[in-house]
């Protein structure tokens, strides 16, 4: 029966396979593309369109200012939701629009999978966000990050909590009383378990509770607040995602919960602008840990570096009506730094384009929001140089407050006073 | 031979797609095709065969997955055994499964296997010991094929062209074997077959557990393909739908619908995305309300599958082939 | 035990959250035994309207409620009859991937409409905080809750004492029973479905100063207001009110007690051992889960 069938819908199918054939375009004359690839749907959308804001704003300033290698920088952009699509689409970028580098990716599971299918066809894997310390520890000669990773983030936030916070409550690290609540994901698990492992360890922090919920399902925080609330810790560490920080902090309200300090870290959750947008002033005190904000002092950077901040500022500033957020300045800080190594090499030949890379040496201060760049022999910038800032939500705005030197602004609310108290 | 004809166009094609072309996004998208037309027809056992319709085989598929990670990140083996371990673990997880599927029908049973992988899924995210956790594990590459790490495209179209070729084969079993005929008898009255002696619970179970074992060997082979397990991603309800998917597409109950579905969705998926994303960024996610109103479309009106429509085409052969066939009945 | 009281209410009011989706579930799985996967992206697009209307003419929620209801009255009524008439008959697989394809396609088209920046409702009173005896509640929930129990008793009373609401429980039992009856159960499956969508429009709506409006808001209640209406028994709309307080108790004790990130697999678990032995739900019909029918 129907014999004939299953031949027919095989030839058809086929033919519809084959359709993406066809659009091969390799690179132009006098331009240089390279391939950009962040998760533009799905639920880490929001944050993947950011970034890629970001890249497309210092896009422009970088062929304003000369292009890469002397040619005009252009994007070939690819939306890669989960692992296994951003595999293909790297393949894709790499068989099909001829790129040589590959840049994104914002998410941990989706920058591991990308760089190990670029790593196959000897392509450089530039990456600008994502945080997975194992990222640059696979032996992968092609892959590089700008930005710090997990461990970096949750190495920051006890600096913090030790250098500054500590001396200002009157206690000594070892007397701090601390609890942990993150997210489960590939993020929060990451930085909470560096942060974790070094106040106890370095600092001997009493840890009184650990706590991770799922991002994506978490729509009640009061049980936890409850629980903490007995516990009465001096600090409160997190790491947050979007609305879960916002549900957090408002139900943290209506349970009166006041630790003394609440510190966070990363572009999302408590450091994005939507905590504000959605809390108003009940959102002030908290801090988090991000590129600079809003007070950092451009006059205290190498003179190559205030230029290139400047003009990017502005330009996010007549893009997006605000400041820079993280995710574009993740982004541009990472396309910034890929140009100067471009330069350099004079090529994409990985090589040529490794020695560059190593050969850097900038101190803080040289590039945009400050970063300076030194890597080890992983392809990994190194935390002293990609300087990162203590920012505070105070009436509104995250604002530059740690370290001092950098900034004009200062910290408001150590301890955390009442909730009515915070204007 | 000849009601194999499809298969052997398809798999024919597939073998000698290396020789036209080396382009590697090509070839990337013949291995996706294959292999999850290949897990597609493992789900089919169960869902299509046995009519077990489950939407938790992203539960296997993760096992197999993580067995054969976890296998070579912590002791240096290699993923040929995490191959075997995850297929005796999602056979004890198929029985699991197997016995809701005694107690549970039609809906009820689709909630059962929703909640087992994720119940899966958070187990696998909050273990950190064992499987890193949340982050996830990047699957080492070691290269040769004893470690899987196979750099090149083509040996990688090869092994799953294997793999498919091992379920269709599978697939043609049931429908010929003694254990086939009982199946469908199953599927279509169980209460009756139960009447004539046919060990309905049974035969069920079983199948489920092969399905099981099935999918867990497809989820090793991608997770060494990808290479990198994401708890989020390979436990995911959108994976277990897609498996169910391509199956249902491309004619649930039959050897080559799974693979017809599969390069559909696919190669459409595929197409759409590369397409969209580089002409309008404004347009992403069009591909996927396009990808959405397709699947109401088809399943509406073409509830038999890809080869039930295109079975219309053809349909007065179709109608007296059946008439023959009901005469005989 | 200082804890209780504020545990006590927070049950209260996360179970009255999960109330107002089940019930609309509990409608629709009960009554049409479909599964609906669209169901959170329906609850998502009540949250866009109570968003648009507060973003663009600064209308309260409640104020939305009123235009909620002839909204996803027709929302409810187009869906039927573009996308569910015509598999109404199918079996569950079709059911099921309709209505998958219905989820991807809407929440991809809030996705391209609106972005998938996130969004906020915060009106007055989603800030406002009730202080009772040791115990914070916060204003949008109590009224969410308050809502939540005026929508299940009437529509336990529309069940119960009206002539579509009779036809509806008579088709739920037994469907061939009541086609042979002559009940036209396409006009009620049309029926149940629009009160259904009606039922988690409004409580889009009603959530919208609680949590985050984007367009994936509705995924995370789906599976949990099925746990709810398995457990309650299909189409009960007590077992609905129920089955969310039991849920919301387990979860919140169990987040307090063995800490948060036990809390969903606390109700799967809780979920299956029930599908296991007792697969009518606490309240419901048995033998319904066998005939899958």
């Amino acid at each position: 029966m129907q014999r004939r069938i299953p031949v027919v819908a095989v030839a058809v199918l086929t033919l519809l396979a084959a359709l993406p054939v066809a659009t091969a375009q390799a690179q132009l004359k006098g331009e240089y593309k390279i391939g950009v690839l962040e998760p533009l749907t799905g639920p880490l959308s929001s944050e993947g369109k950011r970034h890629l804001a970001g890249y497309e704003i210092m896009r422009d300033l970088i062929n304003a200012r000369g292009g890469v290698m002397g040619k005009k920088l252009t994007f070939a952009i690819a939306d890669i939701p989960n692992p296994t699509a951003a595999a293909s689409e790297a393949n894709r970028l790499i068989a099909r629009e001829g790129v040589k580098i590959l840049t994104g990716s914002f998410s941990s599971t989706l920058c591991g999978a990308a760089s190990e299918a670029a790593a196959r066809h000897n392509v450089i894997y530039w990456e600008s966000s994502c945080v997975d310390p194992r990222f640059t520890r696979r032996g992968l000669k092609t892959t590089f990050r700008t930005e710090i990773d997990g461990i970096g983030f949750g190495w920051y936030q006890v600096e913090f909590a030790v250098k500054y916070v500590a001396p200002r409550l009157g206690k000594k690290p070892s007397e701090l009383r601390v609890v942990f609540l993150s997210e489960d994901s590939s993020y929060g698990q990451g930085a909470t378990e560096a942060a974790r492992a070094r106040a106890k360890k370095e600092f001997g922090m009493q840890e009184l509770a650990a706590e991770y919920y799922n991002f994506q399902t978490i729509n009640d925080f009061t049980p936890i607040l409850i629980k903490f609330k007995q516990l009465n810790p001096d600090i409160l560490f997190g790491i947050s995602r979007n609305n879960d920080a916002i549900l957090l902090w408002k139900q943290a309200k209506e349970q009166s919960f006041v630790p003394k300090a609440v510190i966070t870290a990363g572009a999302t959750g408590f450091g994005s602008p939507d905590f504000g947008k959605a809390l108003g002033n009940d959102g002030n005190g908290p801090f988090a840990l991000l590129e600079p904000g809003p007070g950092f002092k451009v006059d205290g950077l190498r003179p190559e570096g205030r230029e290139i901040e400047a003009a990017f500022r502005a330009a996010v500033q007549k893009a997006t009506g605000s400041y820079p957020l993280g995710g574009h300045q993740l982004a541009a800080g990472g396309l910034w730094l890929l140009k100067l190594v471009l330069d350099k090499a004079g090529t994409d030949e990985l090589g040529a384009f490794r020695k560059a890379v190593f050969a850097l040496d900038m101190p803080v201060g040289s590039l945009v929001n400050g970063w300076g760049a030194k890597f080890d022999e992983t392809g990994q910038n190194s935390n002293d140089r990609v300087q990162h800032y203590m920012l505070q939500w105070q009436n509104g705005e995250l604002v530059t407050v740690w370290p001092e030197q950098f900034t004009t602004n200062r910290t408001k609310w150590l301890p955390l006073p009442a909730w009515d108290q915070r204007k | 031979m000849r009601r194999h004809a499809g298969a052997i166009v398809l798999f024919g094609l597939a073998a000698v797609a290396p020789l036209a072309t080396r382009d590697a996004y090509f070839l990337d998208t013949i291995v996706l095709i294959l292999m999850w037309g290949a897990i597609s027809s493992a789900w089919n056992v169960a869902g299509g065969y046995a009519g077990q319709v489950s939407l938790g085989h992203a539960a296997f598929f993760g096992i197999g997955a993580y067995s054969a990670a976890v296998l070579t990140v912590h002791w240096s083996l290699s993923p040929w055994i995490g191959l075997g371990l995850g297929m005796a673990l999602s056979v004890v997880a198929g029985l699991v499964i197997g016995y809701l599927s005694n107690r549970l029908r039609g809906p009820y049973f689709v909630l059962a296997t929703i909640a087992f992988a994720q119940v899966l899924l958070i187990a696998a995210s909050r273990w950190r010991e064992m499987t890193m956790g949340s982050e996830g594990i990047p699957v080492p590459f070691k290269q040769g094929f004893w470690t899987l790490g196979l750099a090149s495209k083509v040996s990688w179209l090869y092994l799953t062209l294997a793999f498919a070729l091992v379920l269709y084969l599978v697939q043609v079993y049931l429908e010929v074997s003694r254990m086939g005929y009982q199946l469908a008898g199953v599927r279509e009255d169980e209460d009756a077959a139960q009447a004539l002696g046919i060990p309905g619970r049974r035969l069920k179970v079983i199948a489920i557990a092969m399905s099981a074992a099935l999918t867990s060997a497809g989820g090793t082979f991608w997770a060494q393909y990808v290479g990198f397990v994401d708890p989020f991603y390979v436990f995911s309800i959108d994976l277990s739908v897609l498996f169910a998917l391509n199956a249902i597409i491309g004619g649930a109950g039959t050897a080559l619908g799974p693979f017809l579905g599969s390069i559909l969705i696919t190669s459409l998926e595929h197409y759409l995305r590369a397409t969209l994303s580089d002409i309008a960024p404004g347009l992403i996610g069009v591909h996927l309300i396009i990808y959405g109103c397709l699947l109401i479309v088809m399943v509406r009106f073409v509830p038999q599958g890809l080869i039930g429509a295109l079975g219309a085409l053809f349909i007065r052969r179709a109608r007296t082939a059946r008439g023959e066939r009901l005469a005989r009945t | 035990m200082a804890a209780l009281p504020q545990l006590v209410v927070s049950t209260l009011l996360l179970g009255g959250i999960y109330a107002l989706i089940a019930v609309g579930l509990t409608l629709i799985f009960g009554i049409m035994r479909v599964v609906n996967f669209a169901h959170g992206e329906f609850l998502m697009l009540g949250m866009y309207l109570a968003f648009w209307a507060f973003a663009l003419w600064h209308l309260d929620p409640y104020v939305v409620l009123v235009i909620a209801l002839p909204v996803f009255f027709a929302v409810g009524l187009l869906s039927y009859w573009l996308v569910m008439q015509g598999v109404i008959k199918a079996s569950h697989n079709v059911q099921i991937f309709t209505t998958v394809g219905l989820s991807i396609a809407l929440q991809n088209a809030a996705l391209v409409l609106w972005t998938g920046d996130y969004r906020f409702v915060r009106p007055w009173h989603a800030s406002e905080v009730v202080r009772l005896g040791g115990a914070a509640l916060n204003l949008s929930q109590i009224v969410a809750f308050a809502v939540a129990v005026a929508f299940t008793g009437g529509l336990m009373a529309f069940m119960k004492f009206t002539q579509a609401g009779r036809v509806m429980r008579a088709t739920a039992e037994d469907r061939e029973a009541a086609t042979l009856m002559g009940i036209d159960t396409e006009r009620v499956y049309r029926l149940a479905w629009t009160i259904g969508i009606v039922c988690v429009g409004v409580a889009g709506v009603l959530l919208s100063p609680v949590y985050t409006v984007y367009p994936q808001a509705g995924l995370q209640f789906v599976l949990l207001a099925y746990v709810v209406v398995v457990l309650g028994g299909l189409g009960d709309m007590r077992g609905a009110l129920f089955g969310s307080l039991i849920v919301a108790a387990v979860e919140t004790v169990g987040a307090y007690t063995l800490g948060i990130a036990w809390k969903e697999v606390l109700y799967f678990v809780l979920f299956i051992l029930v599908l296991v032995f007792r697969p009518a739900g606490l309240f419901g019909q048995r033998g319904a889960e066998t005939l899958g029918m």
